[in-house]
Formats: structure tokens, sequence, C-alpha cells
């Protein structure tokens, strides 16, 4: 019990208790028990609206709103109808956008659609196409160079046409999503110049459904170059089927990686790793 | 760029129109109340009630006073713009598909449908001779000769009249002489959709259901250039500032099925004018995409969708500094 010389006045610490916006609210309730009104007040540039409602599970909810008023100098017919009266279904909307139908979206970006940067970037990943390249044109001029000796510079000029042959010989590249004849939702590599070397394909199973395809990257690039990585995924949301399937450009690669990823613990599952059946032409 | 969600219609939208000084967007649907708003903001200024049944054409003349809606209730009809009010109706036989001030904003034109044994019809109305007056010009198209018009536009000096029809045929009327047919070209090979011209009006883009869009001479009717995309395109517009072009579609919604509604997988494509290729996409629409416009500065585009929403997009910088490597 308080004493009554304490010095504290409890009728003060009541009223100071009462700071709480929620009490407030009791206390400015109407007779018959509304929500207070709508207010608005303008500082400066910055316009607050403090509403009150009942969110859904019918507790009492402040709303405050801040909105930014911004002039702009316009023509002059373009400033006339600005100011012109609502009619039709908007006629007892209050200035300003109404909320029922104006609405700020998400946040979209413009994706950025270039067929000739994914060229380079294609030519970019594949350090063994390069190799490739290379022995290709130590063989093209060895074999010229074999031949009579004045063939030196037609040698030298060959050599130059293949390396652009080479670079051309991959055609214009052509989107997975657009490519016919193949549903390669989830790939995530490029992988147009056909000849997917079966031989070196794996299938890893037991998945969890937060594994992405960088995950999986980044869990057998050790064992060797990477050609496709294709996480399967469901067609309506997106999620990981929990199954993937992975392409090694060497066949012994994909061996060292069935040896050390089958039995291995990812993130709470342990993945089954093994040689992938054939694909059937005709895909799902 | 967060794009503002209009959502005054229930109904799939059919099409969208800026005013001349792009302060106001009309837009209209297949509810029957066209709408208008403020571009600055999304606010709405006012909703246009009279008409009852799918309106299938706005149209808004130079200086913003008056509006043209084009419906299927039998009527075209011009109210005044800034108070909602009608003006005067024109009543004809069948649905009015696309309905056009001239250039002046003197004359309007609209073009009908064929339904009920009624052949489609072009009238050309002075709007300043009193409400009940003939048509200036007016008249049928025989669908036995040539399918009917979709859409159609005034061309330069109000010398004659260009029209998209069902087949894929563009057509030139001369408006001097009467409604003579000058010539007509059938580049594409289905229904144009829709037909818009550039800020200088020599040049117009078509978009057709054989899923291209194509850009088109407009005095002569010369095909330049040819966008392709894998869907039909049923609407595409051309960039007043820069050298793009934007195309919308998709399949007809009962065609689509169910998809993931958490995102809105329907897209614009933007092309570059003149080297055909496409370089950006815009998601955001939970149906076809049936109406593209740009803002007459360019800075901004708006698309109406088969999901009832406009949405209004602000371009980022990203856009402006966009450069096509070629």
């Amino acid at each position: 019990m308080p004493s009554e010389d304490s010095g504290i006045n409890w009728a003060d610490a009541a009223d100071a208790a009462k700071s709480s916006w929620a009490d407030q609210v009791e206390e400015e309730e109407t007779v018959n028990g509304d929500l207070p009104p709508l207010s608005q007040s303008v500082v400066g540039d910055i316009k607050t609206v403090v509403e009150y409602k009942y969110n859904d599970d019918d507790k009492k909810v402040k709303v405050v709103r801040k909105y930014r008023i911004e002039t702009q100098k316009t023509s002059k017919s373009v400033a006339h109808r600005k100011l012109l009266k609502k009619f039709g279904k908007s006629a007892n909307d209050l200035s300003g956008p109404n909320r029922a139908t104006t609405i700020i979206s998400e946040d979209v970006q413009m994706q950025f659609v270039s067929t000739r940067e994914e060229e380079m970037m294609q030519e970019q990943e594949d350090p063994t196409l390069s190799k490739f390249k290379h022995q290709l044109q130590y063989y093209m001029f060895f074999k010229n160079f074999k031949a009579t000796a004045p063939k030196d510079k037609t040698a030298e000029e060959e050599k130059k046409p293949e390396e652009e042959n080479a670079s051309n010989a991959p055609s214009k590249y052509v989107p997975p999503s657009m490519r016919s004849g193949g549903n390669t939702v989830g790939s995530s590599m490029p992988s147009g110049r056909g000849n997917r070397d079966e031989q070196a394909t794996i299938r890893v199973t037991n998945l969890s459904e937060e594994t992405k395809e960088s995950d999986l990257q980044e869990l057998f690039k050790p064992f060797g170059p990477l050609q496709r990585i294709y996480l399967a995924k469901d067609k309506h949301t997106q999620q990981s089927k929990g199954f993937a399937f992975i392409n090694f450009y060497n066949r012994d690669d994909a061996a060292k990686a069935i040896k050390s990823v089958c039995g291995f613990g990812y993130d709470h599952l342990i993945l089954n790793v093994e040689w992938a059946k054939p694909s059937t032409p005709s895909t799902s | 760029m967060r794009p503002l969600m209009l959502q005054g219609h229930e109904r799939a939208i059919t099409q969208i129109r800026y005013n001349r000084e792009g302060d106001l967007l009309f837009t209209v649907a297949k509810d029957a109340t066209p709408n208008v708003w403020y571009t600055i903001n999304g606010e709405r200024l006012g909703t246009y009630d009279g008409h009852r049944g799918t309106v299938w054409s706005v149209d808004v003349n130079w200086d913003s006073t008056k509006v043209l809606t084009g419906a299927a209730d039998l009527s075209c009809k011009l109210w005044d713009c800034e108070t909602g009010k009608v003006i005067n109706t024109w009543d004809t036989k069948s649905s009015v598909r696309s309905s056009n001030f001239s250039y002046c904003g003197n004359m309007i034109n609209f073009t009908t449908d064929r339904q009920m044994k009624h052949e489609p019809k072009i009238c050309i109305y002075d709007i300043r001779e009193p409400s009940d007056s003939e048509p200036a010009l007016s008249f049928v198209i025989d669908t036995k000769e040539m399918s009917k018009p979709m859409c159609s536009l005034w061309g330069a000096l109000n010398e004659y009249l260009i029209t998209g029809h069902d087949d894929g045929t563009m057509a030139h009327w001369d408006l001097k002489v009467g409604g003579e047919l000058l010539h007509s070209v059938r580049e594409h090979t289905a229904l144009i959709k829709d037909m818009q011209l550039s800020s200088d009006q020599m040049m117009l883009i078509t978009a057709s259901k054989d899923k291209t869009a194509k850009l088109f001479d407009a005095p002569s009717l010369n095909l330049m250039k040819t966008y392709k995309t894998d869907r039909p395109v049923n609407s595409a517009a051309i960039s007043p500032i820069r050298d793009h072009v934007v195309l919308g579609g998709g399949q007809e919604a009962m065609d689509v099925t169910t998809s993931n509604l958490k995102e809105g997988k329907f897209d614009a494509r933007f092309f570059h004018l003149v080297f055909e290729e496409e370089f950006g996409r815009v998601k955001g629409h939970f149906g076809p995409i049936n109406s593209l416009a740009f803002h007459p500065n360019g800075n901004s585009y708006s698309s109406g969708g088969e999901d009832g929403f406009v949405r209004v997009h602000q371009f980022d910088e990203s856009y402006f500094d966009f450069q096509f490597e070629c």
C-alpha cells in the first residue's frame, strides 16, 4: 500500500500512464462506440493521414499514412484539368488517389534480353572449348604445313578463318525456353552445342527443397568442369522436386563425383548419386 | 520501377488511350464504364456512365474536351470530357468496334461489326453539325469481298482512312471522293487487333493474331519491319522519343491453363524499331495484355490486360541508358 506521505502524486502518474494511443482512443470514442474520425495534417510538404479501423482480428488498429506533396509546373490546360470536380463513380471521392482504385504495385524490373550477350557468355564459360579450339588450330596448321612449303602463308590464313568458323559454328543462340522439342524448365547453364555426352551424366536424388542450382554447382565443380546442371522443378510452384541431372564433360569426373557425393549428407538429407539412365527422345 | 495499378474495371480492358498532353489516361473495358485517370498519380477523375455493353474503343480530341466511345450496345457516344455528360449518341445496327477523332477534332469516324445480317459500316460524322444530322460519309463493306474491319485510323490531313481487317488485310479509303477503296495490302495472315500511329503520323504499327507486329509506312502502306513473337499480339505502340516499339499479347483467356497466380507472368515485350530484335520484357499482368500506349513524352507507358487492371509504368534510368548493341 502506498504511504500517504510518499510525495508521489498518484493521480498525475495515472494520467501520465495514459500516454498510449489506445487509451487516447478510448477517451475519444463517441457515445455510440465508433472509431475516432479520420484526421489529416500537413507539415511542410508531408501530409499525414491518421485512420482508425478494425483489422481482421477485430482489434482496433491505427493506420498512419504519409504522403509527400509534390508541386509540378505544367501547362495551363493541364493545371485546369487537375482541378476538375470528379464525376461518375468517383463523384464522392476525396482529393488524392482512392485506395480502392489506385494501388502502387510491387517493384518490377525490365528484363533486358540480349542475344549477343548470351552468345558472349557462352564462349567465356567454356574453358574446354577454347582448349579444343587451340588443338584444332594446331592440327590444321601442321596438316597444311606437311604439304609443300609455299603453302605456309595459306596455312596461316586458313588458321584464321578456322578460328572464326569455330566460333561462329554455334548458330545464333536460342534461349532454352524457345527451343523446340525440349522441356528445359530448370536448366541453368547454356547447352547449345548439341552432343551432351550422355556417358557423363549423373542423377542426384534426395535433394532438399531449398537446394538451388548454385548449390549443386559448388558441390560438383571440384570434380571437373560442368557442362550442364538440370534441377527438376515443379512447373507451377517452381519448387525443387528433389532431384537433378548433372552433366560433366569427362566421364572420369562424373565417376569421381558419384564415388564422393553418394551418401554425402547435405542439408539434413543423405544424397544419392548414380549414373543417369539414357533419356528418351520425347521429353515431358 | 513501381507501376501504378489502376483497378477501376471489373472486366477485361479493351483499350487505353492517353490524351495529347499526357496528363489523362482513358481506359475502357468490357464492363460498359469508361474511366479517366490522372497519369501523374493514378487518381481517378471520373467515369462516363451510359453505355450498356462492352466498350470496344475510346478516343479523345486534341484539347481534351470531348471523348468518343464505341460500344457493343449498338451505339457510339460523344461525351463531355470534364463533366462526364453525354453530348450525342449515334445509334447503329451492329456493335461499334473502333472509333476515332480526326486530327482536327471536328470529325469522327466509327466502324461497326458484322452482326445479325448487317454488314459492317464505316461512318464519318462532323460533330459541329446538329446531333441528328446525316453522316458526312457512310459506306458499307461487303463482306463477300472484304472481311470486316477491326480497327481504323485517320490518315494524315484527313485525306484517307486506314482500316485493319479480320483476315489481315489493311485498306486505304479515300475520303475526298467518298469511300473509294484506294488500295489494300495483305501482309498479315490473321486478324489485326490493333493499329497505332507513330507520333508524327508517318508510320503505323499493326498487331496481329498471327504472332507478329508489323511496321508500315502510313501513306503508302509499304511494309517496313516485322517483329516476331511466339504468341498472338494484341496491341503494339511506337515510342515517341526512341527507336523502340512495345508489343503485348498472349493467348485468349480461355486457352491459358491455370498458371502460378502469384506472379503476373504475362509480359510486354520491347523491340528495337529498326533491328527488329527484342531487348526487354516487363512482367506483371495476370492475363494477356489487350492494349498498350506510350505516354506522349515517352517517359512512361501503360498496359491494360485481360485481368481488368491497367498498369502505368514510369521507365527507370536503365531503360534510358540502354543502348542496343549491334
